[in-house]
């Protein structure tokens, strides 16, 4: 029992707000740190020692203010939001190699066709037939730019995927050693509240990059695992991602990645189903979202190449000098299409030996509005048109759905805020409060003390 | 939305996305406005662009089917320019054979004659060349050698004197429909150059004409029909070429609808848009500058 039990309440009260205080202090400093949760005190009164009175105030603990639940969502929302943004970026690049006003595939096409009218008005005239040949040539060119974006632009994605899986990787180190950390810190019993805010910051990291599940220990440490059942942390062992370059031949004709765990033994597992997050995204674009693009374009280039090179080398068709056309355009797809023909007396705009004669030409105008089987009874203007269409409906669709994920998350985010954020107003107020019952606290050890300096004058 | 508590990072939070978002709305109200184009990428309007796409197409068909009407034009116009004079050669010819027809002409008037049939005959031959643009418009509009060959060429023979195409040559006036600019000349002038011909050497042979002006009114009379049907065919073209004048109105004028930006519109969104931001800055410095901090005493 205390000699004077009121100076050892005081003692335990000061000590108590001193130590609210640092909390309160130490809230105010992270503000503005990303993902910290505000901590609060807990005091608890100390219970009658010997006598019916109790002993004052002890703070016993600290609690870290979170929403599991809310948490555990914005993990969720981190993925989908990771994977919309990235579509939406990649698709607004490739929309803007389609321009809607003037220029592109659309316009070469339409001055293709009109080249070959006027050959039909004019059909022995050199100049007029060197227009035909170089409107092919510029409508060759557009598509070959066209595909060469679509190519490039999945060689990037690819490019893109090692770099996230290098990043991926320092994030699932980064998350097996706070791990580490947090256990440490319960076997010692102390606070892990900032190590699991940081954590928690890493958990969505990584979300945002791939969709995880995450399972907590009864340690404190955390097992992550990837949507598809993967583990990608286990307790303080991380798994490492790795990228194989020998998967599926690209657009460009050289392998595209592969992605999965890599051992230290040089093993590899590819990962499989949907990863979700931007590396979700990424194999979505580069394995289907592009190659359907490509092959559409594909479809174009050599439905144009079949339909125009049938009737320039339709047998009774006849060039300047009354022979049977050759292939107009050349190559194997939208990549390499080509003008074949070099020289522009070979356009067999006859169907006689006489060169005014204009009714191959008149057969390849007539191409512009036939319904081809290949392009399923659509002209290839159409075909074009609804494949243009369709790109931008893809990129609308994308940043639809950004948007949609990006006022989830933030909606979660403000959810979050209003549970763990720090509001300076109420930790100011908190500071007042505290700072008064420190205050009472002192005054009480000064009453004691006047107390105990009145009795021992009695003594003396 | 329903918050319990609002802390100051959420209203920073807030106040940073509503501005990105109306800076987003202003830099593409601005590209409207300076444009003057609704739409700027294909996501702006998919179906929107498809149609620009097929009524770009549409404008350009009937822009290269205006020419093909312009150059039908000019084509049937020389034509018809050519067959009045062939006309006129024939109704002098004929009156030849009808003066010189009358016994009581001498054989050296009707040899005399000759010579001026000859050089009708010459004339008529020079009409049927006739060119465009050294394009030969009863020749299939083929270029190089004349369809005839000359009065003068030793072996001249009115019945094989065409050397052209045997095929008309067409142009399109409408998508998918050929239309027809040319007549091959032996079919329009063959009968003619018999019937001068055949009048030419019984004038110089002495002997009466009066069996030729059958022939002759014969060939007048394709020579009227050929005109005929060039008049006809001109007039056909001149109503396709007011068609797709009036088309080429109307697609611009939709494409208009479609692509173009209403402007007053365009600029009452702008100025909308200007306004949200600069009440959503003057209300977050509002909300962001009070803070408890300011009824502490120091």
């Amino acid at each position: 029992m205390a000699i004077f039990p009121p100076l050892t309440i005081a003692r335990e009260a000061l000590l108590a707000h001193q130590r609210s205080l640092q909390v309160t202090g130490h809230n105010i400093a992270n503000v503005d740190t990303p993902g910290y949760s505000r901590q609060r005190a807990v005091l608890r009164a100390v219970p009658p020692a010997g006598s019916d009175i109790g002993s004052g105030v002890r703070m016993v603990g600290l609690d870290r203010i979170v929403d599991r639940f809310i948490e555990q969502r914005r993990l969720g929302s981190a993925s989908d939001f990771g994977a919309a943004a990235t579509t939406r970026d990649l698709l607004a690049r490739l929309e803007g190699y389609f321009p809607v006003n003037e220029g592109g595939v659309g316009t070469a096409l339409q001055e293709f066709f009109a080249a070959a009218n006027t050959l039909a008005t004019n059909p022995e005239s050199q100049a007029v037939r060197a227009d035909l040949l170089a409107a092919g040539e510029s409508l060759a060119l557009q598509v070959r730019g066209a595909a060469d974006a679509i190519s490039t632009l999945q060689r990037e994605v690819d490019q893109r995927l090692g770099q996230e899986v290098q990043d991926t990787n320092a994030v699932l180190q980064r998350i097996a050693s706070l791990n580490r950390e947090v256990v440490a810190a319960n076997a010692a019993g102390a606070s892990t509240s900032d190590l699991r805010d940081a954590r928690q910051e890493a958990l969505r990291e990584l979300a945002g990059t791939i969709e995880i599940n995450v399972v907590e220990q009864g340690d404190g440490s955390v097992s992550v695992f990837a949507g598809v059942g993967t583990a990608l942390v286990l307790g303080t062992t991380p798994a490492v991602l790795a990228v194989r370059p020998d998967g599926a031949l690209g657009l460009d004709g050289t392998p595209l990645s592969r992605v999965g765990l890599g051992g230290g033994t040089g093993s590899f597992i590819q990962l499989a189903g949907t990863l979700g997050g931007t590396l979700g995204a990424l194999l979505t674009l580069r394995d289907q979202t592009l190659v359907d693009n490509g092959a559409d374009l594909d479809l174009f280039a050599t439905t144009l190449r079949d339909a125009v090179n049938a009737v320039q080398t339709d047998a009774a068709g006849r060039d300047l000098d009354g022979l049977v056309g050759a292939a107009f355009f050349g190559g194997t797809g939208a990549g390499d299409l080509t003008v074949a023909l070099a020289d522009a007396r070979g356009i067999a705009a006859a169907q006689s030996a006489n060169p005014g004669d204009n009714a191959n030409a008149l057969a390849l105008v007539a191409i512009q509005h036939q319904a081809l089987p290949a392009l399923a009874g659509q002209t290839l203007e159409d075909y074009f048109g609804s494949f243009h269409a369709s790109i931008g409906a893809q990129a609308r669709s994308a940043n639809d759905q950004a948007v949609i994920h990006h006022e989830v998350d933030a909606l979660l985010e403000a959810q979050r805020d209003g549970v763990s954020g720090v509001s300076l107003e109420e930790e100011f107020t908190d500071l007042i409060r505290v700072q008064r019952a420190f205050q009472a606290a002192a005054q009480l050890i000064s009453v004691a003390n006047t107390m105990l300096d009145d009795l021992l004058g009695v003594v003396r | 939305m329903i918050l319990g508590r609002v802390t100051q990072n959420a209203l920073v939070r807030t106040l940073t996305a509503s501005t990105g978002r109306l800076q987003g709305e202003l830099v593409r109200a601005q590209a409207v406005v300076s444009s003057q184009k609704r739409i700027q990428t294909a996501s702006d309007d998919p179906i929107g662009t498809a149609l620009v796409n097929a009524l770009r197409g549409e404008s350009s068909r009937l822009q290269a089917v205006l020419e093909n009407v312009g150059f039908g034009q000019a084509v049937l116009g020389t034509q018809d320019g050519a067959l009045a004079e062939a006309g006129l050669i024939l109704t002098r010819a004929r009156e030849i054979a009808q003066q010189f027809s009358n016994d009581t002409v001498g054989i050296e008037a009707r040899q005399a004659a000759a010579e001026e049939v000859a050089e009708l005959e010459r004339a008529m031959i020079l009409l049927a060349n006739t060119s465009i643009s050294g394009r030969h418009v009863f020749g299939g509009l083929a270029t190089g050698a004349a369809p005839f060959t000359a009065f003068d060429d030793p072996g001249f023979d009115p019945a094989t004197a065409y050397t052209g195409p045997a095929d008309p040559f067409t142009v399109l006036s409408a998508p998918g429909q050929e239309f027809r600019l040319t007549t091959p000349g032996d079919q329009i002038f063959t009968p003619a150059l018999e019937a001068l011909d055949d009048l030419r050497q019984t004038l110089a042979a002495g002997d009466s004409p009066d069996g030729t002006i059958t022939a002759l009114v014969a060939a007048g009379d394709r020579i009227a029909e050929e005109r005929a049907s060039v008049g006809g065919r001109w007039n056909r073209l001149n109503a396709r070429d007011a068609e797709i004048r009036d088309g080429l109105v109307s697609v611009q004028t939709r494409r208009g609808s479609v692509e173009d930006a209403d402007l007053a519109r365009a600029i009452s969104e702008l100025t909308q848009i200007q306004y949200a931001l600069q009440v959503t800055l003057t209300a977050g410095r509002a909300l962001l500058g009070a803070s408890v901090l300011d009824f502490l005493g120091p």
